[in-house]
């Protein structure tokens, strides 16, 4: 045996590689992609290689820089707007909390709303860029205002009892204590926002009639047969998204270490999660967040005057979906649609979730593991998923597992970097009482870390339901050709408003219905938690 | 009948206040397509049916020779999309005159009551076919027994009448969503594919592999596409200006059809610029759809056989279409 044994301390390959596996890692993965472009294996060369998509990017780069910043500027202003707007109503909620209750409908609404309905409308009610700034503002309000309202809310609450007897208001705990505290969870938020707003912006572009856009950009390729193209815009598209993301990422890291808790915390449960049942005060401000967005909805109709054919009221919906002459065929097609999307998209919801739960504790764990896989995974987030879903059709073909892996997909990152969040702000001392006592990192993870940052993973769930319908129906539009998303595909191409309008309806309806379901598990949770170690 | 007048003068006070609004925010200094839409006299704003390519040549040509301003209109060309619904934008008062599909525009009249007129038809016959390879042997609605056939779902109800009226069970063929994008059928991923046949064959040839194809027209379905269509309202006032429009456009077709290879490259960088599209493309286009909307009597003609073909097809797919949906008068007076 002539073998030295080495230990791989003392070997400096061994070293190396695993200082900078991230990189070695990411740099095997280039070259195989290349060698699957260059070689055509993958999708019967559907897959361009980085230097097929580098040479196209420099053939078209005469027109690029005009279709970046026609999509960046809306995309920046809709992000500004649209965030502006998140903080100021969650710093309204949490000073006038009945304000939250009664608007909590109007805010998922705002969420859920399908963009492949919504385009439709927008473009025919406000001109020139701005129904791409109204719906990047739209896409970022939901996921930022969620964030600063979990930060303003988990807060310690040993200064708040402070401020309190010397004489403090409720203002005065929001400038010192809540604002303070809430800057992580919001630029956590912020993070998420930033791909939701160039995502946004792309989307309306489909509707706009824009001459210049990635996404006006994407639609004159798409019929070329030129994959690398395809990519060439989705990864600009990917990277544009991915700068404002790190942006974030860098601000929070920054921010994070200097305002993280040294000592316990303990928030109420009352806090988070509000009062629980079922008092008949509780019940009425249940009815007027059921009744405002109706209000809303009806009078927005009435301002924009636009024809019957092309605006529903809450009334004209009811007339066209129980009362027309076709109201039995749109109420079948209806269910039909509903059958065949929200099973997938409660299934793709549970592993979009699961595996985004996983992925956090491990990477919580072993930080290196994020440093590989954070980049990919913003990758899969950010990359528009018209151009991913022939990528995606080639790969998997055209049924329900093309769906499944579409809806996990676009749940599963916003919930990977909430959750994240949250176990990175695990109180220290919690931690240092059980590292004094030997606990391995996996109990840590078990007895405090994951405990801890429920709220955030509830957090995550409520953003991911409509995000999971919205996949579906993507999937369905694009691929495979059932349930909603064709519904609403056909509805439009038949001038059928009515059932655009029910498909959005139905599908706020859904998110809402599940929307108020995560929030009474997690009450039930927290309460149940909370009293067991306090 | 006054409610589309109502709507234009509310939505022009809207518009002018968000103009204001967004020059403000430094938004219109952009210049990014802040078009104005306020129905003034002598201006017309036109809704094409899709992105910038060679379909819309001759009113590219007809706004760049002069013809338009001749006739003493000024026309604003508003771009379409996947989501632009033409339609839409003539009833909220968007556009004056619009390019549509011809059995959307009449199920709205015909089901919703929407107050359209078609004026004119720039194809024809529908350039919609089926493209598939050669290698599959597909060259009638029956050779799609057992194939899989990607169809936009804007085109489903056309698809379905071509099957019906050539006998073909549509339960036997695979049908799944078109999303515009040819690289499924090179792939061999799908067997054929819904799509207009003067581009992809272009696209599928240069990919290497030989494409065929045939017109839905073809096998009974005999509509035309693009149709020109206005608001009653329209037509009742500005009766004057849409035949000057008309006049115009098709003078551009008529000069466009002079030398076909001849615009599409003197365009390039200026109407298809940025477009993602290749001057090839739009070459091969403009060449390929002019026997489908050239007519004896001039482009855009509407006969009373073509109406009754339309009628007859539509009837098909259980759109009832009747005669007062057309007015050829306006030809008439070109």
């Amino acid at each position: 045996m002539s073998t030295v044994a080495v230990t791989p301390a003392a070997n400096p390959v061994a070293e190396f590689a695993s200082r900078h596996a991230g990189w070695l890692i990411g740099l095997g993965a280039l070259a195989l992609w290349e060698l699957a472009g260059d070689y055509n294996l993958v999708a019967g060369g559907a897959l361009p290689s980085p230097s097929e998509i580098i040479r196209q990017i420099w053939l078209d780069r005469q027109y690029l820089p005009r279709h970046i910043g026609a999509t960046v500027w809306p995309a920046l202003l809709g992000f500004l707007i649209g965030n502006t707007i998140a903080i100021l109503a969650a710093i309204t909620f949490v000073l006038w909390p009945p304000v939250e209750r009664l608007t909590r409908g109007i805010s998922i609404t705002i969420f859920a709303i399908p963009a492949v309905a919504l385009g439709p409308i927008l473009v025919l009610t406000v001109d020139g860029i701005k129904p791409m700034v109204v719906l990047a503002a739209v896409s970022v309000y939901f996921p930022t205002m969620i964030a600063m309202l979990v930060g303003l809310k988990d807060i310690d609450p040993r200064p708040v009892d402070l401020i309190r007897a010397y004489g403090g208001t409720r203002r005065h705990i929001l400038l010192h204590v809540r604002l303070r505290s809430s800057l992580p969870s919001l630029l956590a938020g912020l993070k998420v926002a930033a791909p939701a707003a160039v995502l946004g912006a792309i989307l309306a572009e489909f509707g706009s009639g824009q001459r210049w856009g990635l996404g006006t950009y994407l639609l004159g390729s798409i019929g070329m047969g030129n994959p690398a193209r395809i990519w060439e815009i989705g990864l600009i598209a990917t990277a544009i998204a991915s700068i404002g993301y790190v942006a974030f990422a860098l601000i929070a890291g920054r921010a994070t270490a200097r305002t993280k808790q040294v000592t316990i915390a303990s928030a109420t449960p009352q806090d988070l999660a509000g009062t629980g049942g079922f008092t008949p005060i509780n019940i009425a401000y249940a009815v007027g967040a059921a009744v405002v967005p109706f209000i809303a909805w009806w009078g927005i109709m009435k301002w924009l005057d636009l024809s019957p054919i092309i605006a529903k009221d809450p009334i004209g919906l009811w007339n066209y979906f129980f009362n027309a002459r076709n109201s039995a065929v749109t109420q079948a097609s209806l269910w039909d649609a509903l059958l065949q999307s929200v099973p997938i998209a409660l299934l793709g919801l549970a592993i979009g979730l699961a595996v985004a739960f996983g992925l956090a504790v491990l990477i919580s764990t072993r930080p290196r593991i994020g440093n590989v896989f954070l980049p990919v995974a913003l990758v899969t987030q950010t990359m528009p998923l018209v151009a991913w879903a022939p990528i995606i059709v080639l790969l998997f073909g055209r049924d329900l597992t093309t769906t499944l892996i579409i809806a996990a997909s676009v749940t599963f990152f916003p919930a990977l970097v909430t959750i994240l969040q949250g176990l990175s702000l695990v109180p220290r001392s919690a931690l240092d009482v059980l590292r004094t006592y030997g606990a391995s990192g996996a109990q840590q993870m078990r007895m405090v870390s994951i405990p801890s940052s429920i709220p955030y993973v509830m957090a995550a769930a409520r953003v991911a339901v409509p995000r999971a319908l919205l996949g579906v129906m993507i999937a369905e539009w694009l691929a495979t050709g059932m349930g909603l998303g064709n519904l609403l595909n056909r509805a439009r191409g038949s001038l059928d408003y009515g059932m655009i309008w029910t498909v959005a309806f139905t599908s706020v309806a859904i998110s809402i219905l599940f929307y108020q379901l995560v929030t009474v598990v997690e009450r039930a949770f927290l309460k149940k938690y909370r009293a067991g170690s306090a | 009948m006054t409610k589309i007048i109502d709507t234009t003068m509310k939505r022009r006070d809207f518009l002018r206040a968000s103009v204001a609004a967004a020059a403000m925010g430094g938004v219109a200094s952009l210049g990014l397509g802040s078009r104005p839409a306020f129905a003034q006299a002598g201006t017309l704003n036109f809704q094409a049916a899709w992105i910038n390519d060679a379909e819309f040549m001759g009113y590219f040509i007809a706004i760049e020779n002069g013809y338009y301003a001749d006739e003493g209109l000024t026309v604003n060309y508003l771009s379409g999309g996947p989501d632009v619904i033409p339609e839409s934008t003539l009833i909220s008062g968007r556009a004056d005159i619009a390019l549509t599909s011809p059995d959307t525009t009449i199920r709205a009249i015909a089901e919703q009551g929407a107050p359209f007129k078609i004026i004119g038809q720039q194809y024809q016959k529908n350039p919609i076919g089926v493209v598939s390879l050669a290698s599959s042997n597909i060259s009638s609605p029956a050779d799609l027994v057992g194939k899989t056939l990607a169809v936009p779902p804007v085109n489903t109800t056309s698809v379905e009448a071509m099957f019906r009226l050539a006998g073909v069970p549509i339960d036997q063929v695979r049908i799944v969503p078109y999303q515009f994008d040819p690289t499924p059928l090179i792939q061999e991923e799908i067997d054929a594919s819904i799509d207009f046949v003067t581009a992809v064959p272009y696209i599928v040839e240069q990919a290497g592999k030989e494409p065929v194809w045939f017109l839905l027209y073809d096998f009974g379905f005999k509509i035309g596409n693009d149709t020109i269509v206005v608001t009653e309202e329209t037509l009742a006032n500005r009766r004057p200006e849409l035949v000057s429009w008309l006049r115009a456009s098709r003078l551009g077709w008529e000069e466009n059809a002079v030398d076909l290879e001849r615009y599409p490259a003197m365009y390039a960088d200026s109407w298809f610029a940025g477009t993602g599209r290749s001057t090839e493309v739009d070459t091969f286009q403009n060449v390929a759809q002019e026997p489908l909307q050239a007519h004896p009597d001039g482009y855009f003609s509407m006969t009373e056989e073509t109406i009754a073909e339309t009628i007859a097809s539509l009837a098909e797919v259980g759109i009832t279409a009747t005669r007062d949906m057309f007015d050829t008068t306006l030809l008439e007076e070109i």
